[in-house]
């Protein structure tokens, strides 16, 4: 019942075909002068009931994304879900969704961390500052651009691309042929994708975190050994609990968000999808949702940070 | 939407599957394990400390996780900043164990605050040989910073100054013990000089001088009569050359005592050994006396029957008239 209600909300909501006839058949019933004020009266209903259905669509979209959690949560502690066929299905999605950006995002990744390190580490010299300029490279980098700037890649990548195509396969029926043939698309499509993705953020923000550091520590102390020790100290002084705390579950509600959100689109069903320019729509919904919910978490996490 | 877009993934595949995405996944799992390992060897998680509380009367600028350095090496972590009861701040460092021997029992420590406002909290050790500081050992912290001192140095400043307005005025010590000086000054530069200012007057200083001059006299003869009295003393014809004979004669008389007092005590064995022949005659003499007495009252009874047998007794009772 829900999708039904939320394919014709959609429908009424781009079609376009019903408010034209209602402000034709209105301006025919009045005066010119009156006419026009009619017209204004109903130009405001109109501005006043799409705000209201954009805010309940809004809210419906966001049903999905919750929904869609609950989904993968319930699937992935069944332990029926963890047959071999489900096994090979996550192996596949996992290693194709984070094995073939891995090395370019890597790559991507040290040269922005250098540029940054670069730019950090000569401005703490020149202002007599350079004992503080590593905390600041890992505050800067580690806690906060490398973890976003994985999700957004995996979310460009990765998961939004999987969302349309999941729709895509749902809109064309091959879900239902899979269902037909006795095999779950749940189990063998929505949460190995959803896993894929959260994976690939996690990884990818592990790998450029590394990296980062060890860029930091030869930017900072050149190549050698004999700074480990403060290296290391002010590292510790740095993942004080709360921050270490902060971080971790920035990351993980950020793989979340990147991996649920494009996704969930698929539960709202085909209607929309095989409309004319309805996937770039929604790939374009997913992505303004993924970048609020993004956004959301990014200012939860400076303020426990920094407030 | 094609076939080719309904099947996406099963075209390409690649070989050992499972297996590259278990490398993935431990891969993940290295990385996160070995980072919160890591973090926590940072946090010093591993190491083990001892605690040192450091009171403060400002903690502004210390926060946890701080580093207590000695030397410019960090050798303690700030764990935790508490308000005391006495309204000081105490700080809890845990020093590890293989740099508190650098703290002693003499050790200051100091909280230092810089331009940019960065704080540091500072080990000082003076002497390496004393004692090492034992742990949960209390101690004050100084404050190294230049603007926390200033309302104190004012306040000192103040005080400083109020003491000497007030040794200062017309009527306070100084100003009397001045005018004395002065005073002593002026007698110096009298005719008395420096007797007259320490006897009080001129006259004291003549009396004084001619005190001098007659005690000078005085050791003059003293000195003659000193030469006179060594001559008697220690001359040929001294006390000491006759007191030298003396002691030879009494020498020669106590050898002559020795000799009679070995005398003595012959005869007074002689006479220990008489002493034993009268104790035994006095013995005797007991029984003896017993006999005399038996004798005399046998007499007496004797005479008694005599004078009342005799014709011619008297009588020799009186009679009163």
């Amino acid at each position: 019942m829900l999708q039904i209600w939320c394919s014709k909300y959609y429908t009424n909501c781009f079609g376009g075909e019903v408010e034209p006839q209602r402000r034709a058949g209105g301006a025919r019933h009045y005066h010119a002068g009156m006419a026009t004020l009619r017209n204004l009266q109903d130009a405001v209903g109109d501005i006043g009931r799409d705000s209201f259905r954009s805010s309940i669509g809004w809210s419906v979209s966001w049903w999905y994304v919750v929904h869609a959690g609950a989904l993968v949560l319930v699937l992935g502690l069944s332990p029926s879900t963890w047959v071999r066929s489900s096994r090979a299905a996550l192996a596949r999605h996992v290693y194709l969704g984070t094995a073939p950006m891995l090395p370019w995002f890597a790559l991507l990744s040290a040269l922005a961390s250098v540029v940054i390190i670069r730019i950090v580490v000569v401005t703490a010299l020149s202002y007599g500052l350079s004992q503080y300029a590593l905390e600041m490279v890992v505050r800067v980098l580690v806690l906060e651009l490398i973890p976003l700037t994985a999700a957004l890649f995996v979310a460009l990548r990765a998961t939004v691309p999987s969302g349309t195509e999941l729709t895509a396969l749902h809109a064309s029926g091959a879900l239902h042929a899979q269902e037909q043939a006795g095999a779950d698309p749940l189990r063998h499509e929505l949460l190995p994708r959803v896993i894929a993705g959260m994976f690939a953020v996690l990884l990818l923000a592990a790998v450029s975190c590394v990296i980062a550091m060890l860029l930091a520590y030869f930017a900072v102390y050149g190549f050698s050994v004999g700074g480990l020790a403060g290296f290391t100290r002010t590292l510790g002084q740095i993942f004080d609990p709360g921050v270490s705390m902060i971080f971790a579950l920035k990351t993980l509600f950020f793989s979340f968000a990147v991996a649920l959100i494009p996704v969930a689109a698929f539960l709202r069903g085909p209607q929309s999808a095989v409309a004319p320019g309805a996937r770039s729509s929604r790939e374009l919904d997913s992505l303004v949702r993924l970048f609020t919910a993004i956004l959301a978490i990014e200012i939860v996490s400076l303020m426990g940070n920094y407030y | 939407m094609s076939d080719d877009d309904n099947q996406p993934t099963a075209a390409r595949v690649p070989s050992h599957l499972e297996f590259k995405a278990t490398l993935l996944l431990i891969t993940l799992l290295v990385l996160v394990g070995g980072a919160a390992l890591y973090l926590s060897y940072a946090r010093g998680a591993f190491e083990s400390t001892q605690r040192l509380v450091l009171i403060a009367d400002d903690s502004e600028g210390v926060g946890v996780g701080m580093d207590m350095t000695f030397a410019g090496f960090p050798i303690g972590r700030v764990r935790h900043i508490e308000l005391g009861p006495d309204g000081n701040a105490r700080i809890a460092v845990d020093v590890a164990l293989k740099d508190a021997h650098w703290l002693r029992q003499s050790s200051v420590f100091a909280i230092q605050r810089g331009v940019v406002g960065n704080t540091s909290i500072r080990a000082f050790t003076g002497i390496l040989t004393d004692p090492p500081l034992p742990d949960g050992a209390e101690r004050s912290v100084l404050r190294g910073d230049a603007t926390a001192e200033i309302p104190h140095l004012m306040a000192e400043a103040r005080q400083l100054l109020q003491n000497l307005n007030a040794m200062t005025t017309n009527d306070s010590a100084l100003s009397a013990t001045l005018a004395n000086v002065q005073s002593f000054t002026d007698k110096l530069k009298g005719p008395g000089g420096a007797m007259g200012a320490l006897v009080g007057s001129d006259a004291d200083a003549k009396k004084l001088i001619t005190a001098l001059d007659r005690t000078n006299t005085l050791l003059a003869r003293l000195d003659g009569l000193a030469a006179k009295a060594d001559t008697q003393v220690f001359g040929n014809d001294g006390l000491v050359r006759d007191a030298r004979t003396t002691v030879t004669q009494l020498n020669a008389m106590l050898l002559d005592a020795r000799a009679s007092l070995q005398k003595v005590d012959a005869v007074l064995a002689e006479a220990k050994a008489v002493g034993a022949n009268v104790n035994a005659a006095t013995t005797d003499l007991g029984a003896l006396r017993t006999d005399v007495e038996t004798s005399l009252r046998n007499v007496d009874g004797l005479i008694i029957e005599l004078n009342r047998k005799w014709p011619f007794k008297r009588d020799t009772e009186l009679k009163l008239p």
